[in-house]
C-alpha cells in the first residue's frame, strides 16, 4: 500500500477488487441463489430461416420436476412486441425500417438458436432433459446469409412485415468530394473485408428475475455492463414501470460491449418469473453464447480514395456494408455502425473530403452487438488504405503515414465533422514507435531473412479514439450516454462513500475512483469504499460503463464531487473550530489549523456533529455531509497513439508469430498505470485473435460453424506476445480533468499494424491483404503454398 | 404457497469427499459434474463454469493435488479423494504465495477467469518451484483470460517463482 500522503493518482495501487476475486469470494450472476429459485433453458432452432408450423410442449410440460414450458404463443401473451431502439427514438429514424419482434419465435425462426420455447425447472438438468421431449415442425425457408444474399430480390424477407432486407441505409459527405478527385494525381481503390467475429467474455450471459407480487416489485440479478438499461427497456416490454424495478450486479465476468444491451431472453426470464411468482434463473452455457449472444464486426468497404503523387489523401468515397444478422440490439441497434463507420474513418489523418454510404443489411444470423471500439472497421479501413496507397505509389509507409497524419497545432484544427484535433500527439507517437522498431533499420534486415528462406514483416497503425474527446464547437449538451453523475459522502465513521453509476466488469474502479478522491479530499486510500451495481443507490444512466468514457467522466465527476465535499468539510469545520477556512487543511481524514496541528477534527466527529448535533452548526450551514456531482467531461481531449509490430510468417504452416510488438499511445494522465496497461494489453490480444484465429463462421447454408471453443478458437498464453507500452508526453486540454479512455485503443487499431506486417512479410508472393482474417489456411493460400480452393 | 420441491426427483447417490481440508458428505445424482457438485452442492461458487467442455480452464480444481477441469469430471468420480478449490488455498484474510504474486502484479481484471489460474499455478509450482516464461506459457495454455493479454498473469507466476527460489525451494 501507498504511503499515507503519497500521492494516490498515478502510482500502482493495488487493485481493491483482487483479494476478492483471488480468493473464491467475487459474487457473478450464477453465484447467487434465491429461496425457491427455478432455473430456466431455451429451445433454440436448429436450422437458420423456417416458418414454425407447430410446437408440442406437452410432454415437456408433463416431466416430473418442470415448473412451466413458455412458447411464443404464451409469450405473445405475456409481454409486448418491440422495436429495438424504442428507448431512445432510434427505430422511428427516418432511413430505418424497424420491425417488431417476441423474446421467443411466434411465427418464424432467423437464425441458429432463435429461442423457441422456454422451460423452467427445479434444477438445470431437469429443465435440460425437458427439452429432448419437446417437438418442432419448422418448414425450411431460403436462408439470407451474405451481403450478396440481403441484397437479393430474390431472397425472402427475414421479417415478412418488411419488403427486403434492408434494415437502414444512410448517405453523409464532408467538404468539397469532386473537388478533391479532380485535383488527384492518382485513385487508389480497394474493397476491404472485416470478418464476423465476437467480444466472448468469459463470463457468458446470465440473468435471475424475481417478482414479488404483493409489492409488485421486480428484483434482476444481473450480467451487465449497464444495470439503468434494463430498468429503461424492459417496462414497454413486459409491463412493469421502471420503479418498481431494481436491478443487481455485482462481480461481472467481461463484457466488452456485448453486455451492453437488453437480450430477448432477458424478457423471456422476466416475463416466466413474473407469470410464475417465484425466482428464474438463466445461465447461458458456452454454445449458446457463441451462437447467439452476439456477433460483431461483419462489414466491407469499397473505397475509391482521391491521392496525390505523394501519397496524400485528398478525398476518400467509401460504400459500407454491415452485416447486422436477425434481431437488431437493443437499445442500440448495430444498425448505428452504417454512420459510425464513415464518421471515425478520417482519424489523424488531414483528409479533406470524404463522401459515404453505407447500409445495414439483415441476415439470417446472430444479432450483431458492439464490441470494443464498436467503430473500428473505420480505423482498419483508413490504415489499411494508407498502406495500399504507399504500396502503390512506392512509398515507405511511415513516410505516407507522415505526410497524412495531422501535425498538432496546423491546419486543419478540426477534423471534417468539426471536431478538434485538439491536443493530438499521432505524429509524436509514430516517430517514438518508428524509433524503437528501428523502422529505417528493419529493410535490410528483412532482405538478410529472405535470403535464408524467413518471412519477417513490420507494420504500424496510428489511431484518435473519443472518450468522449473534444466537442464540436456550438454543439452542446450531453451525447447518446449522457453526462456522468457521481454521489459522494461522508458515512458516520468517517469513511467515504462513493456512488458510481460506472459498472465495472474488469476495469478496477473500485481503485481507480478511490485514488482520485483520495487526492482530492485529502483522505486516505483504505478509507473510501466505491459503490456500484445497485440502481436503488445509482445514479440513471443508459450505459453504466463502455465506451472507454470512466476514466475522462466518471473520474472527472469524482474529482469535481471531491473538491466540493472537501469544501463542506471545511467550512463545516471552520465553523464548529472557529477558525478561517483558508487556515484549514485536510489530510489523512483529519482537519486541523495549518501548522497547529493538535487543533483537528476527524471526518468521523465532522459526520457525528453534522448527522446528531445540528444545533451546533450556524444557520443556514450544510447540514450534509454529501454531494452529487455531474459532469459534462469538460474539455475532454483524444486518446490515441500509434501501434508497431514485426512478425515472422512461416509460409509452409502459415503461423505467424510476432518477434515484438510496441504500443506508443497518449491516455493523458493514467491515475493508475498498472490498469492501463492491462487495458492496452487485453485489447491488442483480442486484436490478435481477431486477425490469427477467431471467425464466427456460418456456412453457406445458414449453419453456425464455430458452436465450441474448439471451433471458436482464443488466443492462449502461447499466442500472446509480450507487448512493450510507452507513453507520449500528453498535451493538457483540460484545466482539471486529463484522465482519458484506454478499453479500446489496443483493439481498434491493433488489427491494422498486424495486417499490415504480415502483409510486408508476404510481399515476395505479391499479396495484398484486403481482409481481416488471416488464419494459417489463409497465409498458406496467398502464399501459394497451398492452392486457394 | 405451494410447496414447488415436492415434485424434485429424489437425489441418487451419498457421497463422501475431503474439501479444502475438511471431510463433507452430500447426496448427488450420478450425472453430476463435479463443478456443479462443488458450486451447488457445497456453495462453493469459486470454481468458474466458462465453457464446460474442457477448454478455458476456469474450472480447475486440484484432485489429489492434480490440476484436474472440474467441469469434465462427475462428483462421483471424486468420491473418497483430496480436492482443493480456490477458495481452499488462502489462509484466513492472508493470501496465499500465488494469490499475492497475482495480486502485487495487478494479473487479473475481471476475476472470472482467475480460480482457474490460481489453482493451475498453484499445481505448476508444486512440482516445479521456478519454472521459465516458456515453461510457463505452455502450462497456462489451458486457461484462457479474454481480458489481460496474459503478461500480467506471467509476470504474477514469475514472481511467485522468484520468491520460491528466495526462500530456498529447488528450483
Ligand atoms: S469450464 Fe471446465 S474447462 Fe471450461
Ligand atoms: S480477468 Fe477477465 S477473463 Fe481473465
Amino acid at each position: 500500500m501507498e504511503a499515507v500522503g503519497a500521492r494516490s493518482i498515478g502510482a500502482r495501487v493495488m487493485r481493491v477488487e483482487d483479494p476478492r476475486i483471488l480468493t473464491g469470494r467475487g459474487q457473478y450472476v450464477d453465484d447467487v441463489t434465491l429461496p425457491g429459485m427455478a432455473h430456466a433453458v431455451f429451445l433454440r432452432s436448429q436450422v437458420p430461416h423456417g416458418r414454425l408450423l407447430s410446437l408440442d410442449v406437452s410432454e415437456a410440460r408433463a416431466l416430473p420436476g418442470v415448473v412451466a414450458v413458455y412458447t411464443g404463443e404464451d409469450i405473445a401473451r405475456l409481454t409486448t412486441a418491440a422495436q429495438a431502439g424504442a428507448v431512445s427514438g432510434m427505430n422511428l429514424s427516418p432511413d430505418m425500417k424497424s420491425p417488431s419482434f417476441h423474446s421467443l419465435a411466434t411465427d418464424k425462426v432467423r437464425h441458429v438458436g432463435d429461442p423457441i420455447a422456454l422451460v423452467v425447472a427445479e434444477s438445470r438438468y431437469i429443465a435440460e432433459d425437458a427439452l429432448e421431449l419437446i417437438v418442432d415442425d419448422i418448414e425450411m425457408l431460403d436462408p439470407v446469409v451474405t451481403y450478396e444474399d440481403a441484397l437479393d430480390p430474390g431472397k425472402p424477407p427475414i421479417f415478412d412485415e418488411l419488403e427486403d432486407n434492408v434494415y437502414l441505409t444512410a448517405e453523409m459527405a464532408f467538404g468539397d468530394i469532386d473537388a478533391a478527385f479532380a485535383e488527384a494525381d492518382r485513385i487508389v481503390r480497394a474493397s476491404i473485408q472485416v470478418h464476423r467475429h465476437q467480444p466472448v467474455p468469459m463470463e457468458c450471459r446470465g440473468l435471475i428475475a424475481a417478482w414479488d407480487p404483493s409489492a409488485e416489485h421486480l428484483t434482476i440479478h444481473a450480467s451487465t455492463q449497464s444495470p439503468h438499461m434494463l430498468r429503461m427497456v424492459l417496462p414497454d416490454q413486459v409491463g412493469i414501470p421502471i420503479e418498481s424495478i431494481r436491478v443487481i450486479a455485482r462481480d461481472v465476468g467481461g463484457g466488452f460491449g456485448l453486455k451492453n444491451s437488453v437480450t430477448r431472453e432477458d424478457v423471456a426470464i422476466v416475463a416466466a418469473a413474473k407469470d410464475l411468482g417465484r425466482p428464474v434463473k438463466w445461465t447461458e452455457d458456452r454454445l449458446e453464447h457463441l451462437a447467439t449472444a452476439g456477433h460483431a464486426r461483419e462489414e466491407m468497404a469499397d473505397l475509391e480514395a482521391a491521392v496525390s503523387a505523394d501519397g496524400v489523401l485528398l478525398g476518400v468515397r467509401m460504400d459500407v456494408k454491415v452485416n447486422i444478422g436477425a434481431y437488431p440490439s437493443d437499445p442500440f441497434p448495430g444498425a448505428m455502425q452504417a454512420y459510425t463507420i464513415i464518421m471515425s474513418f478520417q482519424g489523424p489523418t488531414r483528409l479533406r473530403a470524404l463522401a459515404g454510404t453505407s447500409a445495414a443489411l439483415f441476415s439470417n444470423k446472430a444479432t450483431y452487438v458492439a464490441y470494443r471500439g464498436p467503430w473500428a472497421t473505420a480505423d482498419f479501413l483508413r490504415e489499411r488504405l494508407l498502406d495500399i496507397v504507399a504500396d502503390e505509389l512506392g512509398i515507405d509507409p511511415l513516410d505516407v503515414r507522415r505526410r497524412n497524419y495531422v501535425v498538432r497545432d496546423e491546419p486543419p484544427l478540426a477534423m471534417l465533422t468539426g471536431r478538434p484535433f485538439a491536443g493530438v500527439t499521432t505524429r509524436e507517437s509514430v516517430e517514438q514507435a518508428a524509433g524503437l522498431m528501428g523502422w529505417d533499420a528493419f529493410g535490410e534486415r528483412q532482405r538478410a531473412a529472405r535470403r535464408e528462406g524467413r518471412y519477417l514483416g513490420i507494420g504500424m497503425a496510428s489511431y484518435l479514439e473519443a472518450a468522449p474527446g473534444p466537442r464540436v464547437p456550438g454543439q452542446d449538451g450531453p451525447d447518446i450516454m449522457g453526462y456522468e453523475t457521481a454521489h459522494l459522502s461522508i458515512e458516520a465513521g468517517g469513511q467515504v462513500v462513493i456512488v458510481t453509476r460506472q459498472q465495472p466488469h474488469g476495469q478496477g474502479h473500485e481503485t481507480t475512483l478511490a485514488q482520485v478522491a483520495a487526492d482530492e479530499l485529502g483522505v486516505r486510500f483504505e478509507d473510501i469504499t466505491v459503490r456500484y451495481g445497485d440502481t436503488d443507490i445509482t445514479p440513471m444512466a443508459i450505459v453504466g460503463t463502455g465506451g472507454s468514457r470512466a476514466a475522462t467522466m466518471a473520474n472527472g465527476a469524482v474529482l469535481h464531487a471531491s473538491r466540493e465535499l472537501r469544501g463542506k468539510v471545511i467550512s463545516l469545520a471552520a465553523d464548529l473550530l472557529e477558525a478561517n477556512p483558508a487556515d484549514l487543511e485536510l489530510a489523512a481524514g483529519v482537519v486541523s489549523v495549518k501548522g497547529s496541528p493538535v487543533v483537528s477534527l476527524t471526518l468521523a466527529e465532522l459526520a457525528r456533529v453534522a448527522s446528531d448535533e445540528p444545533h451546533r452548526l450556524p444557520a443556514g450551514a450544510a447540514s450534509d455531509l454529501a454531494v452529487t456531482r455531474t459532469y459534462d467531461g469538460g474539455r475532454s481531449g483524444w486518446s490515441g497513439g500509434t501501434h508497431c509490430c514485426i512478425v515472422e510468417v512461416d509460409v509452409e504452416t502459415g503461423i505467424v508469430s510476432f518477434e515484438r510488438y510496441v504500443v506508443v499511445e497518449d491516455c493523458g494522465v493514467p491515475v493508475n498505470p498498472a490498469i492501463v496497461e492491462g487495458q492496452v494489453r487485453g485489447g491488442v490480444a483480442q486484436a490478435m485473435g481477431a486477425v490469427l484465429l477467431e471467425h464466427a463462421a456460418y456456412g453457406e447454408d445458414g449453419q453456425y460453424l464455430a458452436g465450441s471453443f474448439m471451433d471458436y478458437l482464443l488466443p492462449t498464453t502461447t499466442v500472446v506476445p509480450r507487448i512493450e507500452i510507452h507513453h507520449v508526453q500528453t498535451v493538457p486540454t483540460d484545466p482539471d480533468v486529463n484522465f482519458r479512455g484506454v478499453g479500446e485503443g489496443g483493439m481498434i487499431v491493433a488489427p491494422a499494424a498486424i495486417v499490415g506486417a504480415i502483409e510486408d512479410a508476404l510481399r515476395p508472393f505479391g499479396v495484398r491483404a484486403l481482409e481481416q482474417h488471416l488464419p494459417p489456411a489463409r497465409i498458406v493460400e496467398l502464399a501459394g503454398t497451398l492452392r486457394p480452393r | 404457497m405451494t410447496d414447488h420441491r415436492a415434485n424434485r426427483p429424489a437425489p441418487g447417490v451419498e457421497i463422501e469427499l475431503v474439501v479444502n481440508g475438511a471431510t463433507r458428505s452430500a447426496a448427488t445424482e450420478d450425472r453430476v459434474t463435479l463443478a456443479d457438485f462443488l458450486r451447488e452442492g457445497l456453495g462453493l461458487t469459486g470454481t468458474h463454469l466458462g465453457c464446460e467442455h474442457g477448454v478455458c480452464g476456469a474450472c480447475t480444481v486440484l484432485l489429489d493435488g492434480e490440476a484436474v477441469r472440474s467441469c469434465l469430471m462427475l462428483a462421483v468420480q471424486a468420491r473418497g479423494r483430496q480436492v482443493t478449490t480456490v477458495e481452499g488455498i488462502a489462509d484466513g484474510d492472508d493470501l496465499s504465495p500465488v494469490q499475492l504474486a497475482f495480486r502485487e502484479s495487478h494479473s487479473f481484471q475481471c476475476g472470472f477467469c482467475t480460480p482457474g489460474f490460481v489453482m493451475s499455478t498453484v499445481a505448476l509450482l508444486a512440482g516445479n518451484p521456478n519454472p521459465d516464461e516458456r515453461e510457463i506459457r505452455e502450462t497456462l495454455s489451458g486457461n484462457i483470460c479474454r481480458c489481460t493479454g496474459y503478461e500480467s498473469i506471467i509476470e504474477g507466476v514469475l514472481l511467485a517463482a522468484r520468491r520460491n527460489v528466495e526462500a530456498g525451494l529447488p528450483g
